[in-house]
């Protein structure tokens, strides 16, 4: 299974849709500040999570990383 | 453990920084959650036994139990102070060579004894904002198994740009030390070293009053032994030792993006393009979605898609001795992977509850490109999780 450009091409108009550009004033920024708007709510879950990921797969550069050592086989 | 892959430092960094750029810092200075915790999470992770395969050894693969700590306090009115602690028990065997079968079919062979091993690893960041939402940031980790053990330290800043812009750049550097167990039965390497050297840049984008999305770009060099002292090749009749190239530069391009849909609710979305000097890329495409609910109850499904072609020289096993490189590990191969998660979480006053769990299954036919002779050793896993968290304010 390959990923079909048309859909990517779906999912990219319609996670631009919520990119129009509007001036933000700090009193404007309640929702960006929530919790869930984190890069990673929860670091610790993340930080395993892409530890697996390192380990099992071939190429580093993923979104967000734990920290050194291998623990893979 | 496996030699050639561990993860970058400066990829923490990366994460480091996407959490103290500016753009964020300053979305957040009216954020309403705790900055300073303590936490601890139990992970188990079970890969899919080689059931109905042909193989030669235990069919049983990897099981590891992590546990994890941390703690996350302030140090006078700027400073922040994060300590993690981890310690995983890993058991199970690992794919050892691969030898053509009937048809050229690929039949695994794993290793002989099962694996028992842990890993203990510490790591620590100090991030100091300035003011203005400039933010400057040090970390070090350091983490030990029976045969392989990693220092690294880093260095990131964040800086403001504009309102709604913030830059944000860093570099780190790790030096691993690798003595395989019982090198001298199996002649393998009895000691060897690999430096890794990673430097990054990105940029946030506040972009309205319900989205911010950030993009980085990062470039990993690594040079030392890059091969995997457990494993062997194939090649003709004979087994010879797994041997890459020894240096490896990396490149990987990263958009994430963050939308408040509704009040309570949330959606995420990471890519991430990447490739490196051995001739592999990779797509990663991730999505949650986070969504609260009455009762202080808050659920996150998510997906992801992943898939990466195979290095120059990398096969399952090999007709003749052609090259001055060659690998069988499958992580190496062509392969894509679908995987599907769940978190749920519950909070009750300063106390938060978590659990979740995360099933991934993998297969050639989800590669890039020409996935050639299927892997036999490419891992499906499920992986559960439970945690608590305490919030000090």
């Amino acid at each position: 299974m390959r990923p079909d450009p048309r859909t990517l091409l779906l999912i990219a108009v319609v996670l631009l849709a919520g990119c129009a550009t509007q001036p933000v004033q700090p009193w404007e920024r309640g929702r960006l500040a929530r919790w869930d708007m984190r890069w990673d709510p929860d670091p610790l879950q993340a930080a395993m999570t892409q530890h697996t990921y390192f380990s099992k797969e071939g190429t580093a550069g993923e979104i967000g990383a734990a920290g050194g050592g291998c623990g893979c086989n | 453990m496996s030699a050639a892959k561990r993860p970058s430092p400066s990829l923490t960094l990366l994460l480091a920084a996407s959490a103290a750029l500016g753009g964020q810092k300053s979305v957040r200075a009216d954020e309403t959650g705790s900055t300073q915790s303590v936490g601890y999470r139990f992970n188990v992770y079970d890969e899919d036994s080689f059931s109905g395969q042909p193989v030669i050894g235990s069919p049983e693969r990897y099981h590891v139990d992590s546990q994890q700590l941390a703690l996350n306090t302030g140090i006078g009115d700027r400073n922040t102070l994060t300590v993690d602690a981890t310690h995983e028990v890993m058991s199970g065997s690992s794919p050892w060579y691969v030898v053509p079968g009937p048809d050229n079919k690929p039949i695994q062979v794993l290793s002989g004894a099962t694996i028992r091993d842990h890993r203990s690893a510490v790591q620590a960041a100090l991030t100091h904002d300035a003011g203005a939402n400039d933010t400057t940031s040090v970390n070090a980790s350091y983490s030990a198994e029976r045969d392989y053990h990693a220092a690294a330290v880093g260095a990131e800043h964040a800086t403001p740009l504009d309102p709604a812009l913030t830059l944000a750049y860093g570099g780190s550097f790790s030096h691993d030390l690798i003595r395989p167990t019982d090198a001298e039965l199996y002649d393998r390497i009895e000691r060897a070293q690999k430096n890794t050297l990673s430097a990054f840049g990105g940029l946030t984008w506040v972009l309205n009053r319900s989205a911010v999305v950030e993009s980085g770009v990062q470039i990993n060099y690594q040079n030392g032994y890059l091969s995997d002292p457990y494993k062997l090749v194939t090649v003709g009749d004979d087994q010879l030792p797994d041997t890459r190239p020894d240096r490896r530069t990396e490149g990987a391009w990263l958009v994430r993006y963050r939308y408040a849909v509704t009040a309570d609710a949330a959606l995420h979305a990471d890519t991430r393009v990447a490739m490196n000097s051995w001739g592999q890329h990779s797509l990663a495409l991730e999505f949650s979605w986070y969504q609260r609910l009455g009762g202080d109850w808050q659920l996150v499904p998510g997906l992801r898609y992943y898939a990466q072609d195979s290095a120059r020289f990398y096969a399952p096993f090999f007709a003749e001795n052609a090259d001055a490189y060659f690998s069988s590990d499958y992580r190496l191969g062509a392969f894509g992977a679908i995987a599907a998660n769940l978190n749920v979480r519950k909070r009750f006053g300063h106390w938060e509850l978590t659990a979740g769990a995360e099933r991934y299954h993998s297969a050639t036919s989800y590669a890039l490109g020409s996935s050639g002779v299927p892997d036999p050793a490419v891992v499906s896993y499920t992986r559960i999780y439970a945690g608590l968290d305490f919030h000090f304010d």
